[in-house]
């Protein structure tokens, strides 16, 4: 009896020391190979510069730091030129033909949406698609499970702006301008919820992706007596819309959704942009907490020319943490699966770039929770504590 | 002279072209690990192909410019996945009605090709595109609108068509039937009339062509297989959206259609094959190397090098690829008899 018992105590030890040594495609013994899909020719292709320069910028950091166990990171970036075909086609050769560990980064909602079938083939986690659409981390959708999303959905950020403004003002009259396409969608998602909430009603005004002119837009927000703005853009809409406001004399207060906190927003506005107040997501770059200090102080050490740092440039900076806690959580011998474990582990975690993130089984979204910044002598300033 | 001269064509190798066909994917899989990918550019390459076909019974021979067949390949797409996920009809009816419905649009975008031509007909075509993706964002109900829509597997007679393996199979089934059934109407009375009212309008209403009718016919036709392609595509690639359907698609079909040869079928082949494989296989193998000299963003490369083979094969070589291969066909055939000036 002695024997038998000492047996499986034996076999118990040598089990709990044995690591399973195996590793999934795109891991060797010193790199691990990472996928991305930018717009490197498309609508949105000033984006497609920025975002993975601000990723490599901290790569390289922990990279220079001896990687994560080891294993220097390595990101390979393909272009989808705003398509969801060619997103298709991009994520079958990183995944087919380059060998990725995981895909990281996809840009656009119609893109990250169209790779879905591919994930669930393949098994290949996507870590923080660059998209602020809630759909991402709707956990009913086709490959949920292998999608970690970052960012707070454009449905919360427009919810919150409305819920600021009708505090501010109870008799506000407010518009929204949206792009016409998945991003106004999910603007308008939000929308709808704010004007069941407070019995309001926003008038909408539409425009397309890539439009130059929003003179029409901007008359019919005076027409329609709006005090408050708020404009579903990237950086040229809500830039015209206040130029074009100034123009005519219309005095209202705008706003933005997420992607209009890039810096160039106040740059190129001037005296038009004074006041402007953006929803973000993030510890803005700016502030002083300890990811967006790392930020600047890597930017100066890497010479960053100024016109790029910014909303893009961090944006890359800030989800590449997600990505590399990941990696450290999928351990000395990462494989797929310990990677999407390793993420669910992520309780209230302090990234210092996000407001503590956390995600389970059941609940990939990532930052729930949206700040208010004001442009204020040309320099964003939180002017809310985080609101959800 | 050259044409005329090898229009009887030698079917022999037709199915030897089948087998080679059906046994690649293996060969594929035993060559490299990374086959899945290759089979799915391929897989791409053969929707186009039903695609292209139908572009060149339009454009190659019936003489009638298209800049919405992107449009068309949307319509195809959207019906298919709205009549099948959506309505509930099996994906072998859809086969059926998705190219018919089509087809129908193409009849009516036919209607003004009786009055305008050329560059008008091709600025309708393209106008008619614009509306189309309007209209898909528009109906967001069914379409999803420009968030996109996603779509189930083809299920064929009770098989699931589950992967790039299975996909491959279906999609060159179908690309081999619609060469062949355009080379069937090409070389009926169908196609002599289409062929006669390119050559010229008034002769061939002078010989009784009913002009209206066989531009119609020659759309709807066309229209049908650019259906049939969206049918395919939808079901393949699991995900539409509008962002897809733009007209630089369309222009890159005009592209597939002129570099292959216009007014032959295996022209349209070939040259599709050559600008899909081109588009994803060689010019990003150039671009990193080539980025060096010129500075070129990542989406200009391709169309500066596309631009370039299209002004290449215009200036040089109007034939096409197929005009080439038969022209190389002809200087062995009558080696070494060759006149010199006739291969210039």
């Amino acid at each position: 009896m002695k024997r038998i018992v000492s047996i499986i105590i034996m076999t118990a030890f040598i089990w709990m020391g044995c690591e399973n040594k195996s590793t999934s495609p795109g891991v060797s013994d010193t790199e691990i190979l990472i996928g991305n899909i930018q717009d490197l020719s498309g609508p949105i292709k000033e984006l497609g510069l920025l975002i993975p320069a601000g990723t490599n910028m901290y790569l390289d950091y922990i990279n220079s730091q001896g990687g994560v166990h080891g294993r220097q990171i390595k990101m390979l970036v393909e272009d989808h030129g705003y398509n969801p075909q060619k997103a298709v086609v991009a994520a079958k050769k990183l995944i087919e033909k380059d060998q990725v560990f995981c895909l990281y980064n996809v840009i656009g909602t119609s893109p990250a949406e169209a790779i879905r079938p591919i994930l669930e083939e393949s098994g290949v986690p996507l870590i923080a698609p660059a998209t602020n659409s809630s759909s991402m981390s709707d956990m009913s959708r086709q490959a949920a499970e292998y999608i970690f999303h970052t960012d707070a959905g454009y449905d919360l950020q427009t919810r919150v702006l409305i819920d600021y403004i009708i505090d501010k003002n109870p008799d506000a009259k407010i518009g929204i301008a949206y792009q016409d396409d998945d991003y106004g969608e999910n603007a308008l998602k939000g929308c709808a919820e704010a004007e069941g909430n407070h019995g309001i009603t926003v008038q909408k005004e539409s425009f397309q992706r890539g439009a130059t002119d929003f003179v029409g837009q901007t008359m019919n927000f005076m027409k329609g007596g709006c005090t408050d703005v708020i404009i579903g853009g990237i950086v040229r809409e809500p830039v015209t819309i206040m130029k074009t406001a100034q123009a005519i004399g219309y005095k209202a207060q705008f706003y933005g959704l997420g992607p209009t906190v890039d810096a160039r927003v106040g740059m190129l506005a001037g005296e038009a942009g004074e006041g402007f107040i953006a929803a973000y997501w993030a510890n803005y770059p700016n502030s002083d907490d300890s990811g967006p200090t790392l930020y600047r102080q890597l930017s100066e050490q890497n010479n960053v020319p100024e016109k790029m740092r910014g909303l893009y440039h961090y944006y890359g900076f800030a989800t590449a943490h997600v990505l590399v806690e990941g990696l450290r959580k999928a351990g000395k011998y990462p494989t797929r699966e310990r990677l999407m474990k390793g993420l669910e582990t992520l309780h209230d975690w302090d990234s210092g770039v996000f407001p503590p993130i956390t995600y389970s089984r059941n609940d990939h979204a990532g930052v729930e929770s949206v700040i208010l910044l004001q442009l204020q002598g040309g320099k964003q300033v939180a002017i809310t504590d985080w609101r959800d | 002279m050259i044409k005329g001269r090898f229009d009887d064509e030698n079917l022999k190798w037709i199915p030897v072209l089948i087998i080679v066909v059906f046994l690649f994917p293996f060969l594929l899989k035993s060559a490299t690990f990374s086959y899945k990918y290759y089979l799915y550019i391929l897989n791409i390459a053969g929707i186009y192909i039903i695609l292209t076909v139908g572009l060149d019974i339009l454009s190659g021979f019936t003489g009638l410019m298209s800049l919405g067949h992107a449009a068309f390949l949307a319509i195809g797409a959207y019906t298919s996945a709205i009549l099948v996920d959506q309505v509930g009809l099996p994906f072998e009816l859809s086969l059926i009605i998705t190219p018919i419905i089509v087809g129908l649009f193409g009849f009516v975008i036919g209607f003004p090709a009786l009055r305008i031509e050329g560059m008008y007909l091709g600025l309708t075509t393209m106008g008619f595109g614009f509306i189309v993706k309007r209209l898909i964002i528009a109906f967001r109900e069914w379409t999803g609108g420009s968030g996109g829509l996603h779509v189930s597997k083809a299920t064929f007679f009770g098989i699931t068509i589950n992967n790039d393996w299975d996909n491959y199979f279906m999609i060159y089934t179908f690309a081999i039937l619609a060469i062949i059934i355009a080379r069937r109407i090409v070389k009926s009375k169908l196609g002599r009339a289409f062929m006669a009212i390119r050559d010229s309008e008034q002769a061939a209403q002078a010989s009784g062509i009913n002009l209206a009718k066989y531009k119609m016919m020659s759309f709807f036709i066309s229209g049908m297989f650019a259906g049939f392609a969206g049918v395919l595509f939808a079901h393949t690639s699991h995900f539409i959206s509008t962002d897809h359907f733009d007209i630089l698609l369309s222009i890159l079909f005009i592209v597939m259609v002129l570099v292959g040869g216009v007014g032959s079928i295996y022209g349209a082949v070939l040259g599709t094959l050559f600008i899909v494989l081109m588009e994803n296989m060689f010019i990003p193998l150039f671009e990193d190397g080539m980025s060096q000299f010129v500075h070129l963003e990542a989406g200009d490369f391709q169309v500066f090098i596309f631009g370039l083979i299209m002004l290449i094969f215009i200036i040089f070589q109007p034939l096409g690829l197929y005009g080439m291969w038969l022209k190389m066909r002809i200087y062995w055939k009558i080696f070494p008899f060759n006149p010199r000036k006739r291969f210039n």
